[in-house]
């Protein structure tokens, strides 16, 4: 039977956390990270300050007037997404002199040890402190999902701090589908010639992207074949509505990029579709996936059903946590018989 | 004649003869021009008949002494070059029309060699006597030495451009030379040394053959100037029989992917550093005898014997050697060549059924390695994909956890550990070298001296040209020879095909790497790292960090490795990083503790930086900082001071005792910070 969440109390936030929400909703770095590790925090007793600060936010919308679009890229590993992800945060830096841009990159724990070895920012290296941009690495934690927990929480916070979150997940393939619950807008990067893609068409992932990225096109050749093949591929498919013609001067029209990270290939072109995504998804969107996750987690289908004809109790919760805490409680008074 | 006797070498006339001996040399370079000259002459009058010069790291990877990044390496692990005048003074009264220089250098091989010619010129020498080698090996340096400074495809065009320029003009130069030697220091098997040499060898030919420079002729002279520099380790009879695989496979490849006839082009020459990386820092003095073993390795066998030796130092364990240490190792190469007779007899092995089926062995494993890497793409697309990389690791891994169970035994160091003190690092050095930190104003001083006289219009002219020719694809060779005439410095050269080429971060070799290690040991750490989540309910985070230029990552990566076993979350992202870098991820990632790692000898530059930059951060007392690598234990305390709370040295082999160490550190940094 797992353990019932500790209520909630509303209070005040704390003097040094309001601090260092203000340092970071001013993009300081440290102040930063160390509130991303409050809300990748574990600890059952982190909840009441996630909690804290996230009623801070709401009641203070004035203190922070940014709110994140959500990307992701998904993909297998070999792809380049890290290249590509940092050549398009340059391109992105200097053709908008304002956006403040976070990236959260997840790379696999190991099965064994339940450690990691995050080497994303291995293409992120630019030599210089760069204000706009902020950097965190996250480990899956063995989730499945492509995505972890703690990548839902991290963003959180930041679609309040910055103008946009870009995530890249895991890349292993056909276990990527999470990442649809957190983004407004999902690429897919693939390799060119890839080969295999109508084994992707077979497998969920390939109805999750909203565009899709063939990178490592070092040469036009390889562009130019790439884009007939993922076109026809995806026709076959009847994955997406293309238009009527091929165009490969006009492939972005079909929400196919072809880039190459090395040559700096097609990056402006990916990065104006970027900076003119809508959003799509709210906070509360993302919020009430991730309940459901945690709700089928812990009490099974049993639970979901019992959330579903159970949906107003949460109607006076006004952050993640009480949903989170009141959901639970309800659930839980379900099984347990009362005495 | 019918009556020769097997045991005797007869010459052409069918006397009887006996061998020359190879060349020796010392690996040496230090301070500045003017020392490292003295060095050189000093060293020639002992009967040293060759000259191996060793760089420093910002002459190495394309900068010049007056930039940030070089300033803490000035002069440290081998001299610095910023313009042809640095060259005049470094080869100041040595007859280099006579002499065989041996250059150390890779990724900016093209400019040391320009300069080399062009001095040659200055001094009105005929450019065809030169004789030399440029080691110009990018694949092992994208593998295990890291001071490359382009990517894998334009630092092959590079390599070629050397070779279609030398057999026209230097015939007697030896453009690249196939580096094993960081391979095995790297943590390659014997099998993959050869493998992953030959493959290089295969790569930088076949780029040579796809250029069409050449006519059938001059293409097998291109094959035969192809030189190999090799390792030699501890198991001295399988480095011999290795030896004897390497001449075998390399006839084999020669003949049959590029059809040499000639067999004086098949030759498998090569020379030798024996191997440094077991040297151990315990017992020091016992590496004397662990360098006469190796030596004996590649000089026993006739068939397979090097043509130039150069030995480490004993104490290369605890830092740069002294000039009477490396005297110490040239006579032990005299008195093999000199006082024995090793060199009256043929070869000694010929023949043996245990030596032949060792080699056979080795030649079928090794032939299946290289076939698997052409099979998929051949050398470069290794280099991309990082599949050589993550083997050496793996390799690495395996030696590590003998070491560390006792399986292979390392004497001094896993077994009879107890000894008495060696009066050998008793003086005032603490028995070793020491770079005096004004020598690099001295070095600093010239290059601006250089740059007031200059031609500044020439010097554009010549970068502009360089540029130009860069862009549209052309050989370099004689617009690098232009810009070697104008005085155009390291780092100019350097920048301006940085700006053409790009520059490149490979793979680190650490990723899909596992430790199979299960010990008591590791769950006492694991406990540890589970108390600290249990208590901060995240896992412990550290930043392992390479700043500096010094490319030696497999420390790095061993830690790395042997972290996430442990059960941290571990960032690691590469090498060549500033202290900038560094302290920026440790921030962002908000890490519990930070490892540095630093082989060069530039530590204590290096830390302070990085302490400063902590400072002004505001973290200097709120980030734990660690430090493995060669640090002489002189230097521990002035480390500590700057506030490194653990400094561990070749002596700490056990990754866990270091996880377990890290582990204590960071708890009660938590408890009290």
């Amino acid at each position: 039977m797992p353990t019932p969440l500790t209520p909630l109390v509303d209070q005040p936030l704390a003097p040094e956390l309001l601090q260092q929400l203000q340092q970071a909703s001013a993009l300081k770095k440290w102040p930063l990270a160390k509130l991303i590790s409050l809300f990748e925090n574990k600890n059952p007793d982190a909840a009441q300050i996630r909690h804290d600060i996230a009623r801070h936010i709401q009641q203070h919308p004035q203190d922070f007037p940014r709110n994140a679009r959500v990307i992701g890229f998904t993909g297998t590993p070999g792809a380049g997404k890290s290249s590509l992800i940092a050549e398009l945060c340059r391109k992105l830096l200097t053709l908008n002199d304002q956006i403040a841009i976070a990236v959260l990159a997840v790379d696999p724990s190991s099965q064994i040890s339940g450690g990691s070895i995050l080497g994303d920012r291995t293409r992120m290296h630019y030599g210089k402190k760069e204000e706009r941009l902020f950097f965190r690495s996250q480990a899956s934690n063995l989730e499945l999902g492509g995505v972890s927990e703690a990548t839902f929480q991290a963003t959180r916070l930041l679609r309040h701090l910055f103008d946009l979150i870009i995530i890249e997940t895991v890349g292993i393939g056909q276990n990527e589908v999470d990442i649809q619950f957190l983004t407004d807008h999902t690429f897919l990067v693939m390799q060119p010639l890839a080969g295999d893609q109508i084994q992707f068409m077979k497998s969920g992932i390939m109805e999750i992207p909203d565009s899709f990225i063939v990178n490592k096109c070092d040469e036009e050749r390889l562009a130019r074949t790439s884009y007939h093949m993922l076109r026809s591929s995806l026709k076959q498919a009847r994955l997406v509505d293309l238009h009527a013609q091929d165009n490969y001067q006009n492939a972005a029209r079909d929400q196919i990029f072809l880039t190459s990270a090395l040559k700096g290939l097609g990056i402006d072109t990916l990065a104006n579709a970027v900076l003119n995504i809508p959003q799509r998804r709210t906070a509360e969107h993302c919020e009430s996936c991730y309940l459901r996750k945690g709700v089928l987690r812990r009490y099974g289908e049993f639970g979901l059903k019992i959330l579903k004809h159970e949906m107003n109790l949460l109607d006076t919760a006004t952050t993640f946590e009480e949903k989170e805490v009141a959901a639970f409680a309800t659930i839980q008074r379900h099984i347990i018989p009362r005495q | 004649m019918s009556d020769k006797q097997a045991h005797i070498i007869y010459d052409k006339e069918g006397k009887p003869s006996k061998d020359a001996p190879w060349i020796f040399r010392t690996y040496a370079g230090h301070t500045n021009v003017r020392k490292s000259n003295e060095l050189y002459r000093s060293n020639l009058a002992k009967g040293q008949t060759g000259l191996s010069i060793a760089f420093d790291l910002a002459t190495q990877c394309g900068y010049s002494s007056n930039e940030d990044i070089a300033k803490p390496e000035i002069g440290k692990v081998g001299v610095p070059i910023n313009t042809l005048d640095d060259f005049a003074i470094l080869f100041d009264q040595i007859a280099i029309d006579v002499v065989n220089t041996s250059m150390t250098i890779n990724g900016t091989s093209m400019w040391l060699l320009s300069l080399y010619v062009a001095l040659a010129e200055e001094r009105g020498i005929d450019l065809a006597k030169l004789q030399g080698t440029t080691q110009n090996d990018l694949i092992k340096e994208f593998l295990a030495r890291g001071t490359y400074v382009f990517p894998p495809d334009q630092s092959i065009k590079l390599i070629v451009d050397m070779y279609e320029y030398c057999l026209r003009k230097i015939p007697k130069w030896n453009p690249s030379n196939v580096c094993s030697y960081h391979l095995q220091e790297a943590g390659a098997t014997p099998v993959q040394e050869l493998a992953y040499s030959l493959v290089t060898a295969i790569t930088v030919l076949d780029a040579i053959r796809e250029r069409k420079c050449f006519n059938e002729a001059e293409f097998e002279q291109c094959v035969g100037r192809v030189s190999f520099f090799v390792n030699a380790g501890m198991r001295f009879i399988e480095e011999m029989c290795k030896m004897r695989a390497f001449t075998e496979l390399w006839d084999e490849i020669c003949q049959q992917r590029y059809g040499v006839k000639n067999p004086k082009y098949r030759l498998f020459r090569y020379g030798v550093q024996v191997n440094s990386l077991g040297l151990t820092e315990e017992q020091p003095e016992n590496n004397a005898w662990r360098i006469l073993i190796e030596a004996l390795g590649v000089t026993l066998s006739r068939d397979a014997r090097c043509r130039a030796l150069q030995l480490p130092a004993w104490n290369e364990a605890l830092s740069l050697p002294r000039p009477w240490d490396q005297q110490w190792s040239l006579r032990l190469q005299q008195i093999l060549a000199y006082e024995t007779d090793l060199l009256e007899y043929p070869d000694l092995f010929a023949g043996s059924p245990v030596v032949q089926s060792k080699v056979e062995e080795l030649k079928a494993q090794a032939r299946a390695e290289i076939q698997k890497i052409l099979d998929a793409g051949g050398g470069v697309e290794a280099i991309k994909t990082g599949y050589m990389k993550s083997q050496l690791v793996i390799s690495q891994a395996e030696r590590m956890a003998k070491i560390n169970t006792g399986e292979q035994v390392v004497v001094g160091k896993n077994r009879w550990m107890d000894g008495l003190a060696s009066p050998l690092v008793g003086g005032n050095d603490g028995g070793v070298f020491k770079v005096d930190p004004e020598s690099a104003n001295e070095t600093v001083h010239a290059l601006e001296e250089t740059i007031r006289k200059r031609d500044a219009a020439k010097v554009k002219a010549c970068l502009d040209k360089l540029r130009e020719d860069a862009k549209a694809g052309h050989n370099l060779m004689e617009a690098s020879i232009a810009c070697a005439h104008a005085r155009v410095s390291t780092g100019e050269w350097s920048g301006v095909l940085r700006e053409v080429f790009g520059e490149y971060r490979p793979p680190t070799g650490v990723e899909g790497q596992t430790l199979s290690l299960e010990n008591e040991k590791l769950q006492q750490v694991r406990a540890k790292v589970q108390q600290f989540m249990d208590q901060f309910g995240h896992r412990p985070r550290i930043v392992v960090g390479k700043p500096g230029l010094d490319g030696h990552s497999n420390g790095a990566e061993m830690i790395s490795v042997a972290a996430r076993h442990a059960g941290f979350d571990v960032i690691y992202f590469g090498i060549r990083l500033s202290a900038v870098d560094i302290v920026q991820s440790a921030i962002e990632e908000n890490v519990d503790v930070i490892g540095i790692s630093l082989l060069s000898g530039s530590h204590n530059e290096i830390i302070a930086q990085l302490m400063n930059e902590l400072e002004q951060e505001g973290a200097r007392d709120a980030i734990p900082v660690v430090l493995g690598g060669i640090i002489p234990q002189n230097d521990i305390p002035g480390l500590t001071a700057l506030g490194i709370r653990a400094v561990f040295t070749p002596k700490d082999y056990d990754l866990m005792d270091i996880m377990n160490k890290i582990m204590d550190i960071v708890l009660e940094h938590k408890a009290h910070g």
